[in-house]
């Protein structure tokens, strides 16, 4: 048995718009999604900001009810068997909220563990390896509306962790955190991974789901558009090279004649503080960087690389990030 | 809700009642509700009917204190499902396995609890800025009375809080909804000053009976049977109030979950 089921998942969120001429406006977020995940295994959910993502995460953990298709979690129904699924999964969404900031880090704990339904006397040994597990040992008396944005998401894995779930959603976890502490949570992700627990991740970082996923479904306008394993999905790019040019206030009209070269694939601009990253998709390689130099007459350009291939590249041409 | 939860999950219900107590006692907002409201209330009333006497002065810090009981039940209840929307904390406690209507249960003892606060402030005043000596007529009947007041405030709480889950815009009916309870419920003077037509609905509100015997049994000698007469009633409401909270949760409940309307987004 596969731990998550999804088929033919469809949500539609209708909004009441106007004052005297009222009228209900249907937003599709999640057209048709399907997709199985295997016990142990650590899925990963891509796609750009309103793909249905979070949509799909909430009616996996019961938060929303599909407008159609069907979701089992742990061979239960998400929606008819809600509580036995609650049960058995974790979730967390990420940024800061979800937590009381008046309470302390373990009187949150002691909180979710009750509404969990963990034994007092279970709770009381889980807590405090849950804190040193997380990086949070010794701050579990102070306020959470005290903590750093790293730590407050540290304690929603503690959170999630305390009823010892064996399915976890884990909706953008490192969205916000500085490089140290994405990193830590990383690990904390693989920790868990290691204990076999299976895990569904959604992420912007592409280097993130490439690390950590064993297999990825890419998703876009409500559907998904691939799904396959990291490798997978780079062979979908892997007749491609990247040339990265570093450029400082490229013109609009550059960046025109640089799309209309024949053999540029796919372009993508990157604004890194006063510089830009030009990332440009080709099948010459190496070869393109002439012309590619050429259509930048005129422009302050900094460092020139051509590289293989990543998993982000297959992304930006998946999802039609294209010239 | 299947009822027999309340006893199941009664660990549940003292550690959210514990946690919520925590909370709001660090919140000024919850403070003026249940301390400084009903303590104006009091001076005011103090002053109007201080050349009353002493059963007039009990007869306000009951009622105060039933003001306080009522504004909490209605503001902190109903203000907490909508904080706990707006820091994120609704949908987490959606997606526990523990059921909404025991959670909120909890929430609502601590509400009723940290609101006999109101009573105590309200007795102290009396006492110490009116000089009254405030005492008890039939002080066990008393404390028997607030005990089943406190379990039908609480079920007439559970009745309120599905509506909050589902609209987001329901605060803006909060204060219409405040001053009708405490005039209909006789908190502050008997509801024979009142419109007979006004009578009927009375009956119908649980408070009413907890007015009445709370003030039978602090300031007159209320007959036995007329004191049984009202816990009868406010256990045959709270009994009703706990089946049309059970269907209205999970009406709401589902509700919410289709109209996505447990989170601010």
């Amino acid at each position: 048995m596969n731990a998550i089921e999804v088929e033919h998942l469809r949500r539609v969120y209708r909004a009441q718009i106007g004052v005297f001429n009222r009228s209900i406006k249907e937003v599709v977020a999640v057209d048709d999604i399907s997709f199985d995940v295997k016990q142990g295994e650590l899925f990963g959910l891509l796609g750009p900001n309103g793909a249905g993502k979070t949509t799909t995460i909430k009616m996996l953990t019961t938060l929303l009810i599909p407008t159609g298709g069907s979701a089992s979690i742990a061979g239960f129904d998400a929606v008819k068997q809600a509580t036995d699924v609650r049960r058995r999964i974790g979730f967390i969404f990420g940024g800061e909220r979800g937590l009381y900031w008046r309470l302390s880090g373990d009187d949150n704990l002691r909180y979710f563990a009750s509404l969990y339904g963990v034994d007092p006397a279970v709770s009381k040994k889980r807590i405090p390896y849950l804190m040193e597990l997380v990086g949070l040992k010794g701050r579990g008396n102070e306020r959470v509306g005290g903590y750093s944005r790293g730590m407050k998401q540290r304690l929603h894995v503690a959170r999630t962790l305390l009823h010892d779930p064996d399915i976890l959603f884990l909706d953008e976890p490192t969205i916000g955190l500085d490089p140290v502490g994405a990193r830590e949570f990383r690990s904390v992700i693989l920790n868990l991974q290691s204990q076999k627990k299976t895990i569904l991740l959604t992420t912007h970082y592409m280097f993130e789901a490439d690390a950590l996923s064993d297999r990825i479904a890419i998703i876009n306008k409500g559907c998904v558009i691939a799904l396959d394993t990291p490798g997978g999905l780079k062979q979908h790019v892997s007749d491609l090279s990247v040339v990265e040019v570093e450029t400082f206030g490229t013109s609009e009209e550059a960046l025109g004649k640089l799309r209309k070269l024949p053999f540029v694939d796919a372009l993508s601009v990157e604004d890194r503080e006063q510089k830009q990253m030009l990332l440009i998709q080709t099948t010459r390689g190496a070869e393109a960087v002439p012309d590619v130099m050429n259509a930048l007459e005129g422009q302050r350009v900094g460092s020139v690389i051509v590289r293989e291939p990543t998993l982000e590249d297959a992304y930006v041409r998946l999802v039609g990030g294209a010239a | 809700m299947n009822y027999g939860n309340l006893f199941k999950y009664w660990r549940t219900v003292l550690v959210v009642a514990e946690m919520s107590l925590r909370t709001q006692f660090s919140d000024a907002f919850v403070l003026f509700a249940i301390v400084f409201q009903p303590m104006i209330i009091a001076i005011l009333a103090l002053f109007m009917l201080r050349d009353k006497g002493g059963d007039y002065a009990m007869f306000v810090v009951i009622g105060s204190g039933l003001t306080g009981l009522w504004s909490s039940l209605l503001f902190v209840s109903g203000n907490s499902i909508n904080v706990e929307r707006w820091t994120g904390t609704l949908e987490s406690l959606v997606g526990m396995p523990t059921p909404f209507d025991v959670i909120v249960f909890g929430k609502n003892l601590a509400n009723v609890f940290q609101s006999l606060l109101s009573m105590v402030v309200s007795y102290a005043l009396a006492a110490a800025l009116f000089g009254y000596s405030l005492t008890l007529t039939q002080p066990l009947l008393f404390f028997a009375t607030l005990l089943i007041s406190m379990f039908a405030f609480i079920c007439f709480g559970l009745t309120i809080a599905p509506v909050f889950v589902m609209y987001r815009s329901i605060q803006q009916w909060q204060n219409a909804m405040e001053f009708p309870v405490y005039i209909l419920c006789g908190f502050l003077f008997p509801i024979a000053l009142l419109p007979d037509w006004t009578t009927p609905v009375s009956y119908l509100l649980p408070p009413y009976w907890a007015a009445i015997a709370l003030h039978g049994t602090s300031t007159a000698d209320m007959p036995f049977p007329q004191i049984a007469f009202s816990w009868g009633m406010m256990i045959l409401f709270s009994i009703v109030d706990l089946v049309i909270a059970s269907q209205l949760f999970r009406i709401m409940l589902y509700k919410a979950r289709v109209d996505a309307t447990l989170d601010v987004d």
